[in-house]
């Protein structure tokens, strides 16, 4: 049955996490698509202030990302984690190597939460596989509000010098 | 495409040099593209990239869009702009008009010994031309080069010349230590750009000095 209490009440929380962007004067984001990120990407382009790079390919995006950081623009990224995934070598050669700090907003497909069977391939090795990149990350806790913890992870970005990626479930990033 | 007899990657160098738009800021790709325009050009407004093949172009993309005012040269290779060609739609889509894209064609991988590329023939001004970069143009001498980049065309969006260069097997030894953070704090630094201040001192923002 459905809570309509708790739904009028409950933060709509992919408004959170551009409304966090948008305080923390972030002027760049990077995306390649994912179902859960479309709205959240038209909602991004009709803002004055964030410019919205759509890229090819997830390595391509992690570049860009790195030269608009380069040039002095607070960046994030909106990637699946199968472009986590594919990204791997831009990842060390690049983004950690020269220590950019990025705010990377993960889409997580795959898990017992989305048992889609084509997702759960990926679902099942993104941990293990930023582990093995030494890539640091954090699952957002739906039981929290969704913007401090996006704040939690672009301060950890910049005070650290790193990427980090946020991997976020649906209810927390699909508009 | 590539030609008989072709200029070396120093002659266009010397060129670039010499005509550099004021204020310029300069990505170079891995391998003799960064090491070569050290020992020829070296200055604190480039960035050289080490390893990291294909992405100088959509880093050189992502700078440009940050720092709209500036002029930004990118040099890239054509093995390189192979293993993202996508970065060329990215570009024709964003269309930044301070961005030049100066595409190396010595039809190998010169930075991994002079390996033969997929495909060594292929019109790069055309792909790019077809990839939404109107001015898009192949450039066989030193002095089409220097032309070219004195005259610029008009129009927006971004430009690319695809320069047929000899392959440079011999790896340069640049003159300058090649730490990657080093490199980016010096090209931070001279853009003068505003600097991340930590939660502990009341930041958590991206600050001017």
């Amino acid at each position: 049955m459905m809570d309509l209490g708790k739904q009028a009440t409950d933060p709509h929380r992919p408004s959170e996490i551009l409304d966090t962007l948008k305080r923390l004067g972030f002027g760049v984001a990077i995306a390649v698509p994912d179902s859960w990120l479309g709205e959240i990407l038209v909602r991004i382009e009709r803002e004055s202030d964030i410019r919205l790079v759509r890229a090819t390919h997830e390595e391509e995006a992690l570049a860009i990302a790195c030269g608009a950081r380069l040039g002095g623009v607070r960046t994030a990224m909106f990637v699946q984690n199968a472009g986590l995934l594919s990204m791997g070598a831009g990842m060390v050669c690049l983004a950690q190597r020269y220590q950019f700090p990025l705010l990377m907003l993960v889409s997580y497909r795959g898990t017992v939460e989305d048992p889609v069977f084509y997702h759960v391939p990926k679902g099942r090795v993104t941990e293990p596989v930023l582990k093995g990149l030494g890539l640091d990350y954090a699952r957002a806790d739906r039981s929290r509000p969704i913007g401090p913890q996006v704040e939690a992870a672009a301060t950890f970005a910049e005070e650290a010098s790193c990427p980090f990626a946020l991997l976020l479930s649906r209810e927390d990033v699909q508009w | 495409m590539v030609s008989a007899a072709r200029p070396s990657r120093s002659d266009y160098y010397r060129v670039l040099a010499g005509c550099l738009p004021k204020e310029a800021l300069v990505v170079t790709a891995l391998g003799n593209a960064s090491y070569l325009w050290a020992a020829m050009h070296h200055a604190p407004e480039n960035f050289y990239m080490e390893d990291a093949m294909g992405l100088a172009l959509p880093l050189a993309l992502g700078l440009a869009i940050a720092q709209p005012t500036r002029p930004v040269v990118v040099v890239e290779g054509d093995g390189a702009l192979m293993m993202h060609m996508g970065a060329l739609v990215t570009v024709g889509a964003v269309a930044p008009a301070n961005l030049t894209v100066l595409l190396i064609q010595n039809g190998v991988h010169a930075a991994s010994g002079g390996q033969a590329l997929t495909n060594s023939g292929l019109d790069l001004a055309e792909l790019a031309r077809s990839a939404g970069i109107a001015q898009a143009e192949n450039v066989a001498t030193p002095e089409a080069f220097a032309s070219k980049m004195s005259n610029p065309s008009p129009g927006g969006g971004a430009r690319v010349l695809v320069l047929s260069t000899e392959p440079d097997i011999d790896v340069v030894r640049p003159p300058i230590a090649f730490d990657p953070v080093l490199t980016k704090q010096r090209f931070m630094s001279a853009l003068d750009v505003p600097r991340y201040v930590p939660t502990m001192f009341g930041g958590g923002r991206l600050e001017h000095e």
